[in-house]
């Protein structure tokens, strides 16, 4: 039975059928053939209850508020705002990408939002500078990521739904390793830029410094608003995401005047798009794991890999491996939903901080994204730039080393994550 | 044709109006309930529910209007890299396949939508179905976009993502196109 | 899918099955039925949904059912309990139930007041007796439970072998709630029932819908100001780690019922049928007991923690009039908005009730 779904979860996959077919496929034949008790009408059952945690909302909103943003003038303006300060320096302008990458992700809570809204505009900046697409693609697409670790984040929003861990203290836990992994990528982006001599750009001067960080005052207030409206009591992280996208809506029809309100639906339409692409999937993840949970999947799961009480950094480490094969092959939320049930009792019979867990999970699901072959930031990059599915990752194994020794580093010092709560 | 032409696009409007609402719907119900809540110290019993109502009908109301823009979640790098001859006819066969699978959800969904007939829901208390029938109606207009995506594989020589999305920019193209 | 005609049918023979049941519980007392069954001849393996994890009530009751199931058959009958949330939400377990994917659930009539709106009755407050015991008797005994609503639920294949309760409901918050002018500008986190979002709107509360993933941190922020739950639930969902306050208000019991898929059952052989129900009953005082050591245990882990102390509060019988007053028109609600059978049941209840406390 289990040889079945995973046969047709891959042979669908490898052949290019849409994400959404194996995913549901799958476990609809296990129910077909393998349990006659089991109503088939009932996967459909899942799907819908896949999608129905109220939680969930956030990530379309966090969406739309990324859109209406790269939409108008905030990308630009805290693009301006970043390299103003460090586009001068030697990468700079990759630099720059990681940072306002970082920045937005604060805002957005989306690592596809930040692809679109970032990618699209610096992208343009760095081949004109003498960047490779390739360089540029990769570079958008892992510090994109950081958006997953930075608070709002939707990865941490769906784990601690599962975990029923405290969405707040994930958002704070996830700043020192967002942190972490941007002067990486400022590190890697140095050393790069010194090797492949691309030219340095003006410095900026103070009088610019100073307008462009006035202009971006607005977008920089984003993060004060979202996490200091959690903290203060004013609404749910939920309720942030709406309350983002009403600020967006603020900045850029009444503040910037970047376009005007009849804009607004059509914004609207390319949120529902990705919202229908990617719920379909989290829809199919419920499916697939309800037909594991019959099957008493992941029991077995737990008791093969977890029994014989390993430690802390042993079960920390099953975890990444876990996540970073299962987020190989399918779409990190999706791997969150089926995985995180399976893996936690054990991680908390070990002692582990299930926020640090929290931390461990929603990295890997970060670093899941932007690995071969699946990878939700590599589809959309491929769609946005319209670019083939292998020149979107031929620039990615730098970067996948970095976070892979972020990761150790990530799972020998909870501290990283932990010495703000 | 010219009739089915004219359905068709009204068909694609009426999608792109549904996706967009349930989005706008989603976030008026979301912040204005925070919002509410704050300033006049009233929440609404029912902003959960249709923003929940609204994330059903924008998840498989857009199934078909996500695979007209070619934009499901695909792993292609197989499919990238084989001959143009069997790229081709797996461009044509998985459309077709896909579309047989849509059908048959919509038929379990149909079953599901049944089952559940009585029932109410819990804010509102109007019939259930309003939640659940966007399945087999979103699944089998999505059926009918993939069959449209085989359709017009079938009819061209190059390879169509989707009907209307061909296929991808090669790195000379988007080089060249920055530097002038 | 289910036909019509199928459901009336096993409605109309479980029928009688309910009312034997009654009478089940008093004779088992005397006898031990174990002696009388037969040998269990085929082995089975059965799935048990519950709507609680792992140290949570439910779960540890129907954990205990099962090995009570499996040592009687010995070792024939096996069942896997499942936590909540690995086969989707509380309504998707009932439908898994209606249509047979799974044999055994614990349902909570809260969570399926959508299907049958009598069940509601469970969410009327200061209804139930106010001594634990006596809801227990209530529970164990009551027609229009036992009979009356289980019938409407058998309608819907479900069938209802016991009522128990979970503990009384009580009342967390960031200020302290002793009398109806407390709930002056309190947001209030409850289910999504008009029926107990109108309760709160009666004692001046804004009742605001949250989902469990954002409460915590709801309750930490003052994004909302309390919530209900019983005592074990709020502390195994570390609540009073964030609510300075907690009124023993005992304003309701949670109550939940063991339940089967008709279908399933009546196609058991007798003697596996009425160890089922033997076993059932056995776990009316075993469950009782539970939930009174688990509530009590846990109360007392509040009250001792002084990291994140918490203040509880009892009500006192006036306090607990005042509530009273106002809770009681939402009688007249449930009568007019839960369904045909509301009122006859709620009569027949309001008379079981007041037998047994002898008001
Ligand atoms: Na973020
Ligand atoms: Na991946």
């Amino acid at each position: 039975m289990v040889t079945t779904l995973l046969i047709i979860l891959f042979v669908f996959l490898m052949l290019g059928f849409p994400m959404m077919i194996p995913l549901i496929l799958a476990p609809l034949v296990i129910v077909l053939f393998f349990m006659p008790q089991v109503e088939p009408f009932l996967m459909v059952q899942q799907m819908l209850s896949g999608i129905s945690e109220p939680i969930l909302l956030a990530v379309p909103l966090f969406i739309f508020a990324a859109d209406i943003m790269s939409m108008g003038k905030t990308s630009n303006r805290l693009l301006d705002f970043v390299g103003s300060f460090v586009g001068h320096l030697r990468g700079g302008y990759a630099i720059t990408t990681a940072a306002a990458c970082t920045l937005f992700g604060s805002i957005s809570g989306s690592t596809q939002g930040t692809v679109v809204a970032i990618g699209t505009p610096m992208r343009q900046r760095l081949l004109k500078v003498g960047y490779k697409d390739s360089t540029a693609i990769a570079l958008i697409i892992n510090a994109s990521d950081v958006a997953l670790l930075v608070p709002p984040s939707i990865g941490m929003i769906i784990y601690g739904l599962i975990s029923r861990t405290s969405v707040g203290d994930l958002f704070i836990a996830g700043i020192g390793p967002g942190l972490l992994i941007f002067s990486f990528f400022a590190l890697y982006a140095y050393i790069h830029a010194y090797l492949y001599k691309i030219p340095l750009a003006d410095k900026a001067t103070w009088t610019e410094r100073f307008q462009f960080t006035r202009k971006a005052i607005f977008p920089l207030m984003f993060p004060v608003i979202i996490i200091g409206g959690i903290y203060s009591g004013f609404f749910t992280p939920t309720e942030a995401a709406g309350i983002s996208v009403l600020y967006a809506l603020l900045l850029e029809l009444v503040i910037y005047r970047s376009f005007s309100i009849k804009k607004v639906p059509s914004v609207a339409l390319s949120t529902g798009l990705i919202t229908s692409a990617v719920f379909i999937l989290v829809a199919g993840g419920q499916a697939f794991a309800f037909t594991l949970g019959m099957a008493g999947i992941p029991g077995m799961i737990a008791d093969t890999f977890l029994s014989g009480n390993p430690g802390p950094i042993e079960v920390l480490i099953i975890v990444s491996i876990f996540f970073f094969v299962g987020c190989m092959f399918v779409d990190p939320i999706v791997v969150i939903l089926i995985l995180t049930p399976i893996l936690q009792p054990a991680a908390m019979q070990a002692g582990i901080d299930p926020v640090h867990l929290g931390v461990i999970i929603t990295f890997q699901a970060a670093l899941g994204s932007a690995t071969p072959p699946f990878g939700v930031d590599i589809f959309t990059a491929s769609a946005v730039f319209n670019r083939s599915y292998l020149d979107t990752i031929r620039g990615t194994p730098p970067f996948i080393v970095m976070m892979l020794i972020v990761c150790i580093l990530l799972i020998l010092f909870p501290e990283i994550s932990l010495f703000l709560l | 044709m010219k009739l089915l032409k004219t359905l068709d696009y009204g068909l694609s409007k009426l999608e792109e109006f549904i996706l967009s609402a349930s989005i706008l719907m989603i976030t008026v119900m979301v912040a204005g309930n925070a919002l509410s809540r704050n300033f006049f110290n009233n929440s609404w019993a029912f902003a959960e529910e249709l923003s929940e109502l609204s994330l059903y009908v924008a998840t498989f109301m857009g199934i078909g209007y996500v695979a007209r823009k070619g934009r499901h979640i695909t792993m292609s790098a197989v499919i990238d890299n084989v001959p143009f001859a069997l790229r081709k006819t797996l461009a044509t066969i998985i459309p077709l396949i896909t579309a047989i699978i849509l059908f048959t959800l919509a038929y379990f969904s149909y079953e599901y939508v049944q089952s559940t007939s009585g029932r109410v829901t819990s804010a509102l208390r109007i019939p259930y179905y309003w939640m659940n029938i966007w399945a087999p109606i979103g699944f089998v207009l999505g059926g009918i976009q993939f069959l449209r995506n085989f359709y017009v594989n079938v009819r061209n020589r190059e390879v169509y993502l989707a009907e209307e999305r061909k296929d991808y920019q090669s790195e000379e193209e988007v080089e060249n196109q920055s530097s002038t | 899918a289910c036909g019509g005609g199928e459901t009336e049918e096993s409605g109309s023979d479980s029928e009688d099955e309910g009312g034997s049941e009654g009478d089940n519980a008093e004779e088992s007392e005397d006898e031990d039925t174990a002696e009388d069954t037969a040998e269990i001849e085929e082995s089975y393996n059965w799935t048990f949904v519950t709507e609680e994890n792992e140290g949570q009530m439910q779960y540890e009751y129907a954990e205990e059912l099962a090995d009570r199931l499996n040592e009687k058959s010995g070792g024939q009958i096996t069942m896997d309990v499942f936590e909540f949330g690995q086969l989707g939400t509380e309504v998707d377990q009932v439908e898994q139930l209606q249509s047979g994917a799974v044999e055994f659930a614990i349902v909570s009539p809260g969570f399926t007041g959508t299907m049958v709106e009598e069940g509601q009755v469970f969410a009327l407050q200061f209804l139930l007796p106010e001594d634990q015991e006596q809801v227990h008797e209530l529970l164990n005994t009551s027609e229009a439970l036992n009979e009356d609503l289980a019938a409407l639920y058998e309608e819907e294949d479900i069938l209802p072998l016991s009522f128990f309760t979970e503990g009384f409901m009580q009342w967390t918050g960031s200020s302290k709630i002793t009398e109806p002018a407390d709930f002056d500008g309190f947001t209030m986190r409850t289910q999504d029932s008009p029926l107990i979002q109108k309760t709160y709107e009666e004692y001046g509360a804004d009742p605001s819908v949250m989902s469990a993933g954002d409460l915590y941190t709801a309750l930490q922020n003052g994004t909302v100001d309390g919530q209900e739950n019983p005592i074990f639930f709020i502390a195994d969902s570390s609540y009073h780690e964030v609510q300075d306050y907690m009124t023993i208000s005992n304003h309701n019991s949670y109550v939940a019922m063991t339940t089967v898929n008709p279908d399933f059952y009546n196609g058991l052989p007798e003697n596996v049928q009425s160890l089922i129900d033997e076993t059932v009953d056995e776990m009316r005082d075993v469950g009782f007991d539970m939930q009174d050591e688990l509530n009590s245990s846990l109360l007392s882990d509040i009250e001792d923690n002084d990291d994140t102390p918490t203040e509880v509060t009892e009500l006192s019988s006036e306090q607990r009039e005042e509530f009273r007053e106002l809770a009681t028109p939402m009688r007249d609600f449930y009568r007019e908005n839960a369904g045909d059978e509301a009122g006859a049941i709620l009569d027949k209840l309001e008379t079981e009730i007041e037998e047994i406390t002898g008001e």
